[in-house]
């Protein structure tokens, strides 16, 4: 189960509220490459692995995505607190905030909504690391979308902070998918399915 | 910077040291260097940690050692500017 620890895993504290960074920024909370979609995506594969180690890296890894998620969520309320409908229709959010009004609900910047589809769970440990792997590379690259296009510091630290996490995740899911590669047949890696087979 | 934030940064930068060190672990279970380093830094965690609670409320709801006052509800939130 979960314990939650009333703190930010890295601090997020801006000074200058921004609605069009807000707008693009959201992708991070529900858009498909965004940190609800890696915390599903880990923390529902674990159930089917076959090492423990894997287990442990899927659990520890998909954990620390739900406490990205909360940074995502600090930055977009800090972005957004105390501005007028104005404000934010200037920006082009009036069409979140009818919905929405300042809550934060998950969604990707083009207006599509989270969506479970974005997430694999195949229940084979080769296909499950591949796919993780690739997932920690689309996060960086929206991360580093957002970062040309935001210019503010206070925002761009927490940002650069999540996009250097992504790189760690990347390298220790290429050493789980090397430790379940060890455990199987050299000759033939898909004799059998690891998380299925036994 | 207030004693509290700066309290409260140096526990998010032990933390972070720990969770590294958790996820490397995962994978290499039995580094010896890795388990010590996480002995030690678990020691600074725990004492940071216990200055804070001490002065400031507690970091997880099992934690509330007030016996009169629930402080767990108190605000600032972890999102909230204030609270960073």
């Amino acid at each position: 189960m979960w314990t939650y620890d009333k703190k930010l895993q890295y601090p997020v504290k801006i000074k200058n509220p921004n609605a069009n960074y807000a707008k693009i920024i959201i992708s991070q909370l529900g858009g498909p490459d965004g940190e609800l979609a890696a915390s599903m995506r880990y923390l529902h594969q674990r159930y089917s692995m076959p090492d423990n180690r894997v287990v442990g890296i899927l659990t520890d890894i998909g954990t620390e995505e739900l406490a990205h998620l909360e940074m995502i969520a600090a930055i977009l309320h800090q972005l957004t607190k105390g501005l007028s409908p104005e404000e934010l229709k200037k920006a082009g959010m009036d069409i979140y905030f009818v919905d929405h009004t300042a809550g934060l609900y998950p969604i990707a910047a083009s207006g599509v909504p989270f969506d479970m589809k974005y997430v694999g769970v195949k229940g084979d440990a080769i296909a499950d690391l591949n796919e993780d792997l690739a997932a920690e590379q689309k996060a960086r690259v929206t991360y580093d979308n957002i970062l040309r296009m935001v210019d503010d510091p206070d925002v761009r630290d927490p940002i650069k902070y999540l996009r250097q996490r992504e790189l760690v995740h990347y390298q220790r899911f290429g050493d789980a998918l090397r430790l379940v590669q060890d455990g199987l047949d050299s000759k033939n890696f898909y004799a059998i399915n690891p998380s299925f087979d036994k | 910077m207030s004693d509290r934030t700066r309290l409260a940064n140096r526990i998010k930068a032990a933390d972070f040291a720990l969770y590294e060190l958790v996820l490397y672990l995962d994978a290499y279970p039995d580094d010896r260097r890795a388990l010590a380093y996480f002995g030690k830094y678990k020691k600074m965690a725990e004492m940071l940690k216990a200055e804070y609670q001490q002065k400031y409320g507690p970091l997880t709801a099992f934690e509330n050692t007030d016996p009169h006052h629930w402080q767990w509800v108190e605000g600032p939130w972890p999102w909230e500017k204030e609270a960073n």
